[in-house]
């Protein structure tokens, strides 16, 4: 069971409201936050703005203008509390080395969006099924 | 996409258990090359002695003996040309010490076998769905 809140970073208005009514079909509407960059993501992980618990799921499009994708994951995995989050790199477009600065940075997948709206139910279905299947550590004190 | 190319190396003890894997990935159809490996040693060697080709995917046992799951991980993840392979733990411990290390170590997942073998059947078509949106 997905026991975990979830933290979307994209600035695409048409993917974030594809994810959302994705999620709140699959029952994950209360979970679920959203950052359009790097800088808002960070504020909800560690600073004014900090979700509790901690979200142990981040999806981010890391090839978005204007979000600093492997900045982010570069320091939510040297920070104690956030490293162990499990990543998911969802993306529409293609960038070689940011894909491979993710992989080296241990993402747990980098998937590509579908490109037609009506695939996105059955993708986000998918990734959520996975979710049900792994299991998570219980919350830090 | 992954279930086409890549190399799935199964870390694994249990001869019973490896039997079960390779019955639940026929059962779905999966059809890349399994290598396996009796624990973290044997693992290591392998990957390092390139038997098994890129690009590659590991399932990941936690108790084993000589090298446990994650002291595997500790070493596979200091090693340069090793660090960025997907793991996915699939054990029997629900032991919440091992989650909090194998995530540190920043496993893909941690997945608990479970106890019937069409659950575990199931788990594994999941898994598979899941590999086939994943780029590598």
């Amino acid at each position: 069971m997905i026991n975990s809140n979830i933290l979307v970073v994209d600035n695409c208005k048409v993917d974030v409201e594809n994810a959302k009514k994705a999620f709140s079909i699959l029952g994950l509407k209360d979970t679920l936050y959203f950052a359009e960059n790097d800088l808002e993501a960070w504020d909800k992980l560690q600073g004014n703005q900090k979700i509790s618990p901690i979200p142990k799921i981040l999806l981010i499009d890391i090839n978005q203008e204007g979000i600093k994708g492997i900045d982010l994951l570069l320091k939510i995995r040297k920070h104690e509390d956030l490293k162990s989050i499990l990543i998911f790199v969802i993306t529409g477009t293609d960038n070689e080395k940011n894909k491979s600065d993710a992989l080296n940075l241990n993402i747990a997948g980098y998937l590509h969006k579908p490109i037609q709206s009506d695939k996105s139910f059955d993708f986000f279905s998918i990734l959520y099924n996975y979710w049900n299947i792994i299991e998570y550590s219980s919350e830090k004190k | 996409m992954i279930q086409k190319l890549v190399n799935i190396l199964l870390v694994e003890d249990d001869e019973v258990d490896v039997m079960n894997v390779k019955r639940a990935f026929s059962k779905n159809n999966i059809k890349n090359d399994l290598f396996v490996a009796g624990n973290g040693v044997e693992a290591l060697e392998m990957l390092r002695g390139g038997i098994v080709p890129l690009p590659r995917i590991i399932i990941l046992d936690i108790n084993m003996p000589k090298m446990n799951g994650i002291e595997f991980l500790k070493e596979m993840r200091e090693d340069e040309n090793l660090k960025n392979i997907s793991v996915f733990v699939m054990t029997t411990s629900n032991e919440d010490s091992d989650k909090i290390n194998a995530y540190n170590l920043n496993v893909a997942g941690y997945i608990l076998k479970p106890l019937s073998f069409e659950k575990f059947i199931a788990s594994v078509a999941t898994l598979k769905d899941f590999w086939s949106l994943c780029e590598m």
